[in-house]
C-alpha cells in the first residue's frame, strides 16, 4: 500500500523528465537534465558555488530566525491581549497582503544594496503568517481544557504557559512552516534584484544574463531542493512526526 | 466536605434581558455522601457544577463549601466534564501530574501520586500513552485519577460517563463506587440519565426544566452493588420519569417528549 503511494508520487516525475531526456535527443536547443543534474552535482564541489550557497543560507537562517522571534513574540501578545489585536490585527492582515518581493526597493532605499536589504526583505515577507497563526491558535484553544485547568489551581501566567502556549504549538509550527516557504521565496526576490550580493539569487541572473541556461537550470533545480529538503524532512519528517505522536493530528 | 446551598439563583444575560437559569435552588450534600442530580438536557446542570466549582458566581443566593461562601476554583473542588478534557500534548501521566505541578509539588511526589491513581482506575500500562491514543471510556478514567491526585474533598462529575456506550458506563460505575468506597470522598454527580443516578447514588435530586429549580429528592438505602433492574429502583426511577416527563412537556413540543424521555430512561 505504502510502496503504491510512493510510485504514485514519483510517476509525474519520471514521465515529465523521460519526456524532456527525450525532447533533448530531439530538439538541439534543449538541454538535456541528466546534465542539468550533473552540472548541479559538480556545483557542490565549486568553491565560488559554495560560498554563495552559503552566503544565501546564512542570510535566510539570520532572516527566518528573526521571523521566528518576532512573529511568535508579537502572536502570542496578540493572541492574548484582544484590545492589542484590535488595535494592530489590521495591520498584520495587511503585512499579510504585501508579497515579500514587493518589499525589496523599499529595503534597498532603507539598507542599501547589501545584506541588511535581504534579511528586512526575509522579514517583512514571513513574519505576518506567523502572527496570525500564533495568535489564532491561542485564541482557539477549547474553553474546556482551560475550565480543567483553572479547576485544578491554575491561573493567570500559569494557564498561558502551562496550557495555551502548548495547546497553539500545532498552530504555530503550520505558521512556522509557511514562513520557511515564504522567507525562502523572500530571499531568492532580493538577491535577484539586488543583484550585487554573493548568493543564489546572483548565480540565476548572471546565469540568465550570459545565457547559460543549463547552469540556470541546475541552479533553479538546487533552489527547489532545498526548498523542499527543510519542507518535506525538517516540517514534515522531524518535527511534524512529533507534533502527530502528540497531539493526535497535525 | 459539607455543600449547602441557599436559595441560589444563576441568570444570564439574554436578548434583551436576563435569562433564569437555575432559580432558589435549595439543598445540602454532606460531607462523605454520593448525591445525583437528574434534570432534562437544558435544565441548568452544567451550570450548577460550574458554581459550586467557583467556575462562576450565583447571581443571587448564598453557596456554602463548610460554612464559607464560594470565591473561586479550588483544589478542593475539582470537575470532571463530559468531554474528558485531557491536555493532549501531556502523556497520561503528566496529566494526571498537572494539578499538582500547578501547587508546584516536586517531582518524586509527583510520580508517587500519578502512579497510585493511575493504578487505582487500572491505567498504570497506559502512564507513556497520549490521550489521542486511548478509548473514550480510558480517557475518561484518567480525567478521573486526574481529579483525584488533586485530593479534592468533594468530586464534581458533570455527566461524565453521557458520551460512552452502555456497557462502558456500567464498567466505570463499578469503578467509581469503588473509588468512592476507598476514598470517602463526598461526590456530586449530575446525569441526564435516571438509571445511572439511583444506581449510583445515596441520594437523587430531581431537577425541572428551565429555570431549573429542585422538584423533588429520593433517599436510596439499598446497599451496592445495585442492579439497574432491582424492583426497588425500577419503583423509584419511574417516579423520578414520571416528574421528569412532566417537566419536558413544558418545553418541547408532544412528537419530541417521546425520544428525549427514551434517551433518559
Amino acid at each position: 500500500m505504502k510502496k503504491k503511494r510512493i510510485w504514485r508520487a514519483l510517476a509525474p516525475w519520471l514521465f515529465l523528465l523521460a519526456l524532456w531526456e527525450l525532447a533533448s535527443w530531439i530538439f538541439a536547443g534543449v538541454p538535456s537534465f541528466v546534465g542539468i543534474l550533473k552540472l548541479a552535482a559538480r556545483d557542490f564541489a565549486d568553491p565560488s558555488f559554495l560560498i554563495a550557497l552559503a552566503g544565501s543560507l546564512k542570510r535566510m537562517a539570520m532572516g527566518y530566525l528573526a521571523v521566528c522571534l518576532v512573529g511568535i513574540g508579537s502572536g502570542l501578545l496578540l493572541g492574548r491581549f484582544r484590545w492589542l489585536d484590535d488595535l494592530l490585527g489590521t495591520l498584520v492582515s495587511a503585512l499579510n497582503a504585501m508579497p515579500g518581493a514587493a518589499w525589496v526597493p523599499l529595503a534597498v532605499l532603507l539598507f542599501g544594496l547589501n545584506e541588511g536589504a535581504v534579511i528586512f526583505t526575509i522579514l517583512l515577507g514571513a513574519t505576518g503568517i506567523v502572527v496570525v497563526n500564533t495568535s489564532f491558535g491561542v485564541r482557539d484553544v477549547p474553553p474546556l481544557i482551560l475550565r480543567a485547568a483553572r479547576t485544578m489551581g491554575a491561573s493567570g501566567t500559569k494557564i498561558f504557559w502551562h496550557v495555551i502556549v502548548p495547546a497553539a504549538i500545532p498552530r504555530i509550527i503550520d505558521g512556522l512552516r509557511l514562513a520557511w516557504a515564504f522567507g525562502w521565496r523572500a530571499l531568492m526576490a532580493g538577491e535577484l534584484l539586488i543583484g550585487s550580493i554573493r548568493g543564489m539569487g546572483q548565480l540565476i541572473s548572471e546565469a540568465a544574463k550570459q545565457r547559460r541556461v543549463e547552469e540556470l537550470l541546475a541552479y533553479m533545480v538546487i533552489i527547489a531542493g532545498i526548498g523542499m529538503v527543510v519542507d518535506g524532512l525538517v516540517f514534515n519528517r522531524l518535527i511534524g512526526s512529533q507534533v502527530r505522536a502528540r497531539w493526535g493530528s497535525a | 466536605m459539607q455543600v449547602v446551598l441557599e436559595k441560589v439563583s444563576k441568570s444570564f444575560p439574554g436578548n434583551g434581558g436576563s435569562i433564569a437559569v437555575l432559580e432558589e435552588l435549595n439543598f445540602t450534600i454532606e460531607k462523605g455522601e454520593f448525591v445525583c442530580l437528574v434534570g432534562p438536557s437544558g435544565c441548568g446542570k452544567s451550570t450548577l457544577i460550574h458554581l459550586i466549582a467557583g467556575l462562576e458566581r450565583p447571581t443571587s443566593g448564598r453557596l456554602l463549601i463548610d460554612g464559607s461562601p464560594v470565591t473561586g476554583p479550588g483544589r478542593d473542588r475539582v470537575v470532571v466534564f463530559q468531554e474528558p478534557a485531557l491536555f493532549p500534548w501531556l502523556t497520561v501521566r503528566r496529566n494526571v501530574e498537572f494539578g499538582l505541578k500547578m501547587l508546584g509539588i516536586g517531582e518524586a511526589q509527583r510520580r508517587q501520586k500519578s502512579a497510585q491513581y493511575l493504578k487505582m482506575v487500572h491505567l498504570s500500562r497506559f502512564a507513556d500513552a497520549y490521550p489521542h491514543q486511548l478509548s473514550g471510556g480510558m480517557k475518561q478514567r484518567v480525567a478521573i485519577a486526574r481529579a483525584l491526585a488533586m485530593d479534592p474533598k468533594i468530586l464534581l462529575m458533570d455527566e461524565p460517563f453521557g458520551a460512552l456506550d452502555a456497557q462502558t458506563r456500567r464498567l466505570l460505575h463499578e469503578e467509581l463506587l469503588e473509588i468512592w468506597q476507598t476514598t470517602h470522598k463526598t461526590i456530586f454527580f449530575v446525569t441526564h440519565n435516571v438509571r445511572e443516578a439511583t444506581v449510583l447514588g445515596d441520594k437523587v435530586l430531581e431537577m425541572s426544566a428551565r429555570p431549573g429549580r429542585i422538584k423533588g429528592g429520593f433517599q436510596i438505602h439499598l446497599p451496592r452493588p445495585r442492579r439497574e433492574s432491582d424492583p426497588h429502583l425500577i419503583v423509584i426511577q419511574q417516579r423520578i420519569l414520571l416528574g421528569l416527563k412532566e417537566e419536558i412537556a413544558k418545553v418541547v413540543k408532544d412528537e419530541d417528549l417521546d425520544y428525549l424521555v427514551e434517551r433518559m430512561e
